[in-house]
């Protein structure tokens, strides 16, 4: 009977074309500032620490401190957010931060990366954070960290932590070859173990656990900087429960590539059921489907060229020089059932050889799954000076926004204003104590069109995360079902969902419907 | 000296300024030799270099450190000028004392500064650090009227040889080094892209083969033809590209180990020209060398490797020939898949061979022939070092690697290092000492 409504409800997709207003927000009060050791770096965390169900914001500032921001914003815009100083928070040398909650309380925690020492700070709800590296065994260190991911590994009720790490930033005349190691951090009770060295380590700049072929277990892709390793290449971890992590070789299937890798974005753009990874780079971003699904092995083969993705110069202005990516994200800016592609863009700072004004990216999906650009058609082709970013419904009116953090320059957010959107549905899935969030899980959406996976995690793009709401555009369709394949593999039952509304997803329930509060 | 002993020396030769006896000057081959660490690494990460950029870079360095010493009238070294193709007499030197470590230190930074002024802020912090530690340590150690007068000969020399460069054809490099566009090809034969990279859908550098070349000019170094295009099995051609094909279904580990060890890559490696250059830096430690000896070495390959890319660069778009992935997949195998990343450029002659043939027989004219010698210029990449019993052996190997790696035909490697050879025989009759 669903299935026969959902074709019901079936007809062609709107002809919206996407729109977005820039807008000052209460974010231009500070920059993602500094020298060499802010070359990288620049990331955003967006996530609910008020309680409301709007996103708030985490700034990184580099030389300067970073900046917690309260979202204020209505529903249907404008945005609106407002600073809210804190010693806690306000840290200095910060290049990044991603939000989870590590002890399952239900406050959103922060993983604050630093070029110094790394900071957990425990959520206690009104947006206020206090230390836990002490209380939670966790090992900040002193290096200079640019990746961060979690998962919750099966049987544990605490996450496991991966940081990646860069060069040592003492050598001055040959830092190239001296990345530092990455780390992982078990569970220890309800604390952390002394973290296990993940070495060999070729300084990333994006890491991510995923379930890359659906088993049920994420592993730890790295996307690393080749300009300072050598001997090294792309990595991925295996990560069993309980056991040492294992690196990916060629025997395995794992081909050798070597990128400036700065950041990993994944959806499942081929309707196979498995994601893709956008990795970002300079001049030449890779766009990664497995080569073989049917033969299980991880062996990537790169369609960026054919989808029309390889964003390699700058689309508007003057400028032929190639062009330097960083934070990218899918998401269905206009809503027409079809993940889209952000990328940020901007010179890495003394780089002639690369465009300087760089204009950030908006990739269209279309219908065969091929992208097309139009950012200065919607208003988002910056020629700031990029790094991090979010895409996320900051005003929580089903159109999702963009936020980007740009080097020695404020950040901008723009309001997606699309008329004529097509449908939406977004979802917060919520387990009972551990790993309330659900990491790890995939959230599945069909409509007649398919089905939609998106894969729920931590970590990826370019030192930025998110977490909350997570949006699918439903087309035309008004109605859609929703199922959870929880942590691990449990599959939760197929559900009928409305469009244009917030569900709170958990196992064994009904689609619980929630509502903005204003 | 075992590998792991010669590792250690060249690690050591960038901290040598931290143990530095406080009253010590820097000897030059110590400048020498640092600043050369320095310049194989901004080579590696410096996108525009590619082999023919990073070529010419190796080239102005060495001449560099050539004539700053060679103003030294009491010195054992020649002035190159009137020797190399268009480079007038230098800047004398001022009377005084000078510190031939000062003098070679100041100049180096000039140029090397110069060189790799497109470097990112890693190299250019790189730069300033390795300037800065050489330049206290120099004036740590000298009269400060001593020291001041050999920094600005020093500097004086460097921009004698850039002037000399700025006109050469290649000081700018636009795109990384590839054309806006580029002609669709009206001959099967000729070349076509071959990765889906967009930046390479144009091939890199097609008019460095118009570069002064660094030889005056004389006798010719004639490349002889490859085999006719012909997709008849039984041709000679056909037979080429069947021999690539087929050493890739057999390729033994030894064939892939050589051919990783000579890949020499841009941006991923200190590139060919880089490979030789530390060679002869590994030799030259090994055996003690002093400044003098390092300049007229560094320099006389330096000169010898980039006219072989001129040459060799002149030659690929005059043949304007398909790489072997291009008509293996299209007439033998479409699952052929080179072993090595095709290079974005036309196949003949090979690139690798040519200048490895120049590197050939300059080294050999400097250091002997035979020379036995190991090679540990990828350890830190993981690649165990080769030996070899002369440098004939290894430019023969640096060669061949590019069949194993499925990227050249054997007439590409075989006539290229002829045209190399003979190339790099014009710079063993240029004069370095008195």
């Amino acid at each position: 009977m669903i299935r026969l409504a959902l074709m019901l409800s079936a007809a062609t997709a709107p002809a919206a074309a996407q729109t977005f207003a820039p807008q000052q927000a209460g974010l231009d009060d500070g920059t993602y500032a500094g020298g060499w050791q802010f070359m990288v770096g620049g990331g955003a965390a967006a996530f609910d620490c008020s309680g409301d169900g709007f996103p708030d914001l985490y700034i990184a500032g580099g030389a300067e401190p970073a900046r917690m921001y309260v979202n204020e914003s209505p529903s249907g815009g404008p945005l609106a957010f407002r600073r809210l100083p804190d010693a806690a928070t306000d840290l200095n040398d910060v290049t990044g931060a991603y939000p989870l909650d590590v002890d399952g309380d239900g406050i959103t925690d922060l993983a604050v990366l630093r070029v110094g020492e790394n900071v957990l700070l425990r959520g206690l709800g009104d947006c206020r954070f206090e230390r836990a590296n002490e209380v939670w065994g966790f090992t900040g260190g002193d290096g200079w960290t640019t990746a961060f991911a979690a998962i919750w590994e099966a049987g544990q009720d605490w996450p496991t932590l991966a940081t990646g790490d860069y060069v040592d930033r003492r050598e001055e005349a040959f830092p190239w070859g001296s990345c530092t190691p990455n780390h992982l951090f078990r569970a220890d009770g309800r604390g952390f173990a002394p973290p296990l060295d993940l070495l060999p380590s070729h300084c990333p700049l994006s890491i991510m656990f995923t379930d890359w072929n659906r088993d049920g277990t994420a592993d730890l892709r790295m996307s690393n900087d080749r300009e300072y390793y050598k001997g090294g290449q792309e990595q991925m971890w295996a990560i069993p429960p309980g056991q040492p992590p294992r690196l990916y070789t060629q025997e395995d299937g794992w081909r050798y590539l070597r990128l400036w890798g700065m950041g990993i974005a994944s959806r499942d753009t081929t309707g196979d059921g498995l994601p893709e990874y956008f990795l970002t780079s300079m001049a030449d971003n890779k766009f990664q489907t497995l080569a073989d699904p049917a033969a299980g092995r991880p062996d990537f083969a790169d369609i960026a060229f054919r989808s029309g993705v390889t964003a390699h110069r700058p689309h508007a202005g003057d400028e032929f020089r190639p062009s330097t990516a960083w934070h990218a994200q899918f998401e269905d800016v206009d809503n027409d059932g079809h993940a889209d592609l952000w990328v940020a863009k901007g010179n890495v700072a003394q780089m002639p050889d690369f465009a300087i004004l760089d204009p950030n990216n908006l990739l269209m999906q279309q219908a065969d799954g091929t992208f097309a650009e139009a950012s200065v058609a919607a208003g988002v082709a910056s020629m700031r000076t990029a790094r991090g970013g979010v895409l996320a419904d900051f005003d929580l009116d089903g159109r999702v926004d963009i936020l980007a953090v740009n080097r020695w320059e404020a950040p901008e957010i723009w309001h997606n204003t699309t008329e004529g959107a097509g449908n939406w549905v977004q979802f917060r899935p919520e387990l009972p104590g551990a790993n309330r969030d659900a990491i790890g899980a995939w959230i599945e959406v069909r409509t007649e069109a398919g089905v939609q996976p998106r894969e729920v995690f931590v970590g990826a793009g370019h030192v930025s995360g998110h977490l909350g709401w997570w949006h699918f555009g439903l087309g035309p369709a008004e109605r859609a079902e929703v199922r959870v394949i929880w942590p691990h593999g449990q599959a939760g039952d197929w559900q009928e969902v409305t469009a244009g509304k917030f569900y709170v997803l958990r196992p064994g329930a009904a689609p619980v419907g929630w509502t903005a509060p204003r | 000296m075992g590998p792991l002993v010669r590792k250690l020396t060249l690690r050591a030769a960038a901290v040598f300024l931290l143990a530095l006896p406080a009253q010590a000057a820097v000897p030059p081959d110590q400048a020498i030799r640092d600043w050369y660490r320095l310049v194989i690494e901004l080579v590696r990460h410096t996108p525009t270099y590619s082999p023919p950029v990073a070529s010419r870079a190796f080239a102005y360095v060495g001449v560099t450190a050539q004539e700053a010493l060679a103003t030294d009238p009491e010195g054992p070294l020649l002035s190159l000028a009137g020797q190399a193709n268009g480079l007038g007499p230098g800047p004398a030197r001022d009377p005084g004392a000078h510190d031939a470590g000062a003098v070679v230190n100041a100049a180096l930074a000039v140029t090397v500064r110069a060189m790799f002024a497109n470097t990112g802020p890693t190299g250019q912090r790189a730069l300033d650090a390795m300037e800065r530690r050489l330049t206290e340590a120099a004036e740590a150690a000298l009269p400060p009227d001593v020291a001041a007068r050999s920094a600005a000969h020093g500097r004086a020399v460097a921009a004698h040889v850039l002037a000399w460069a700025e006109g050469d054809g290649g000081a700018v490099v636009d795109n990384l080094g590839f054309p806006e566009a580029w002609r669709a090809p009206v001959e099967p034969s000729q070349w076509v892209p071959t990765s889906a990279i967009p930046l390479q859908q144009a091939p890199l550098l097609p008019e460095w083969g118009r570069n002064r070349p660094f030889a005056k000019p004389g006798s010719d170094c004639p490349l002889p033809p490859h085999p006719p295009y012909s997709e008849d099995p039984g041709s000679a051609f056909w037979a080429e590209a069947a021999e690539v094909h087929a050493v890739w279904r057999t390729l033994t580990p030894e064939q892939g180990a050589i051919a990783q060890f000579w890949a020499d890559d841009a941006m991923l490696s200190p590139t060919p020209p880089g490979h030789w250059v530390s060679i002869a830096l590994q030799i030259l430690a090994r055996d003690g060398a002093d400044g003098a000896r390092h300049a007229e070495v560094l320099a006389l390959l330096g000169m010898a490797v980039a006219d072989a890319f001129i040459a060799c660069w002149d030659e690929k778009y005059d043949h304007d020939l398909l790489r072997p992935v291009t008509y293996i997949r299209r007439h033998i195998d479409p699952k052929f898949q080179s072993v090595l990343i095709t290079p974005p450029f036309p196949e003949y002659p090979s690139g690798h061979s040519v200048q490895s043939g120049a590197a050939e027989a300059v080294l050999a004219h400097l250091f002997g022939d035979p020379f036995a010698f190991e090679d540990d210029t990828h350890a830190d990449d993981g690649l165990p070092a080769r030996t070899f019993a002369s440098f004939r052996e290894a430019a023969e190997e640096a060669g061949i690697s590019r069949l194993y790696g499925g990227i050249h035909y054997r007439a590409a490697i075989e006539n290229g290092l002829e045209q190399g050879r003979c190339i790099g025989g014009r710079f063993t009759q240029i004069r370095t000492r008195r």
